[in-house]
């Protein structure tokens, strides 16, 4: 019945698309995002459905789509140089046969990002496509959400649908997930534009998913989603119009609940600063030092799934109080193939300097593009262009929670970042595209013909805000 | 029942998002020309 109705779902969108070919570019998102293939039983995981939208996506752009601003941005190139790189590695990589399986998918993500922001040439195409991702990645996160509520969740047994808990459906990438998307949603709330504002169903559906969000880490008591928050926390202090107010009430709502918090929850935080003794922590630390050096080795990386060939050994300590006494027990514990657990180890281990310097210059330029956008449209009235300012500024809070997510989770080619980074490098165009109609001045001709030339163009017309 | 539920909502709701661009002619073009029939080009002296 499911496989039904995602046929059906699909084949709507399809007929929809034929009139506006860009719902072929959506249709990618959503089955990228969602992957409904993995929530199907029968009929739909037997077809490429990915392959088969990522085609009708591209061709529709090719014949038809508007090719007259296409031009290759810094960040497009880098990630185009990190494809072929990754090409590289596979050819030599120490597993080849694991490391074909992942360039499969990663080849993908980094090909769509390189496309994504030819096919983003309107306002509201930047808002459709983030419409789409938050709404698919909202499938996951409303199912977190409730069964949080009901059941209160728990380290590794939160049932997110599916029972290979890889990609998106991982516990930490979705923590990470949920919490990134907050300040989009926000964004949304101020000025979308699909759904006109104010509506109260909106605001309804808004503020409910962010506390669904909010949720998200609580159930899966991934560490890494409370980390994300207390920085996507910290962050929107820069913004509010009063941050002390603001952290007043961010202060008695959490310990308003914190009673409320399962106790598996506040005790598994509680070994964020107890890590010797938890050994997911340790673990970690010994794969970060054991990357480190295969990397002085291996410079150019091992290929994908390098970390197979690894063998660590660390100690753990564990603490138990009796009375007054502590009593400290030290044990060695000797594993091997454990994965990179961060995703700047995981490029470093396998890609390499070259590969890492490639990824990491790729989204730290997000980041410094994304504040120049912001600081440059924040003056703006809401109908001359302050949502620019204001969608940057949600992109980078985003970018920055994943960068932080992975310190310690590996997730460097995670698909729905990369189109969060095709997004940034639309929204940088469009703003720089704005920049220059305005900055152009014929240089002869009365005021009449200044007003004539300075008509508003492609992107400035003002919208609905 | 959980799954269903939450599925069945965003689908909904994505199927809402499609219909309201369907009807966008600023989808594609936000000069407020989309939709209209281009001018047939003339001929040299006519």
């Amino acid at each position: 019945m499911r496989d039904f109705a995602f046929i059906g779902f699909l084949l709507v969108l399809f007929w929809f698309a034929l009139r506006r070919p860009f719902l072929f570019v959506l249709s990618y998102v959503y089955v990228d995002t969602l992957q409904p293939q993995r929530l199907s039983y029968l009929l739909f995981n037997k077809v490429p459905v990915s392959l088969i939208c990522f085609g009708l996506a591209f061709a529709s752009w090719l014949f038809v789509g508007d090719k007259s601003e296409t031009k290759m941005s810094p960040r497009q190139w880098m990630m185009t140089a990190l494809l072929c790189y990754c090409w590289m590695t596979t050819q030599s990589a120490d597993f080849p046969t694991e490391a074909a399986l992942k360039w499969g998918w990663v080849w993908k993500s980094l090909i769509f990002a390189v496309f994504l922001p030819f096919t983003l040439n309107t306002r509201l195409r930047m808002e459709a496509l983030a419409m789409f991702m938050i709404v698919s990645a909202s499938s996951i996160i409303i199912v977190g959400g409730i069964k949080t509520l009901v059941t209160g969740g728990g380290y590794g047994s939160l049932n997110l649908m599916v029972t290979n808990n890889s990609g998106i459906y991982e516990s930490s990438t979705i923590s990470m997930v949920a919490i990134a998307i907050i300040p989009i949603i926000m964004f949304f709330l101020k000025h979308g534009t699909i759904f006109p504002l104010p509506d109260w169903r909106v605001k309804l559906f808004c503020y409910a998913l962010i506390f669904a969000c909010i949720l998200i880490p609580i159930g899966t008591q991934a560490r890494t989603g409370l980390i994300c928050a207390a920085v996507i926390f910290v962050m929107s202090l820069r913004h509010a119009k009063r941050p002390f107010l603001f952290l007043s009430l961010a202060l008695v709502l959490g310990l308003v609940s914190l009673p409320l918090l399962p106790k598996s929850f506040t005790a598994r935080m509680g070994t964020i600063n107890n890590y010797q003794a938890d050994s997911s922590a340790s673990t970690r630390i010994a794969v970060w030092k054991w990357t480190w050096a295969f990397a002085q080795d291996h410079p150019f990386g091992g290929g994908f799934e390098a970390y197979r060939q690894n063998k660590i050994h660390y100690e753990a300590k564990n603490t138990t109080e009796t009375g007054s006494s502590v009593d400290v027990q030290q044990t060695t514990i000797v594993d091997a193939g454990r994965a990179f657990h961060s995703s700047y180890f995981e490029m470093l281990g396998e890609q390499g300097y070259p590969g890492f310097l490639l990824w990491i210059t790729i989204h730290l330029l997000g980041l410094w593009r994304m504040e120049k956008v912001y600081r440059r449209f924040k003056m703006r009235a809401p109908k001359d262009g302050l949502w620019i300012s204001d969608l940057a500024s949600a992109l980078q809070k985003a970018h920055v929670c994943y960068l932080i997510g992975s310190l310690f989770v590996g997730m460097a080619f995670q698909s729905f970042v990369y189109m969060l980074v095709g997004i940034q490098i639309a929204v940088d165009v469009y703003a720089s595209r704005i920049l220059d109609q305005e900055s152009w001045r014929p240089m002869r001709g009365g005021t009449a013909k200044v007003e004539q030339w300075n008509k508003p163009k492609r992107g400035l017309t003002p919208q609905p805000e | 029942m959980i799954d269903t539920l939450s599925l069945a909502l965003t689908h909904g709701l994505l199927l809402l998002i499609a219909w309201r661009l369907f009807s966008r002619d600023d989808l594609d073009d936000e000069t407020g020309n989309a939709g209209k029939p281009k001018p047939k080009p003339r001929r040299w002296g006519r």
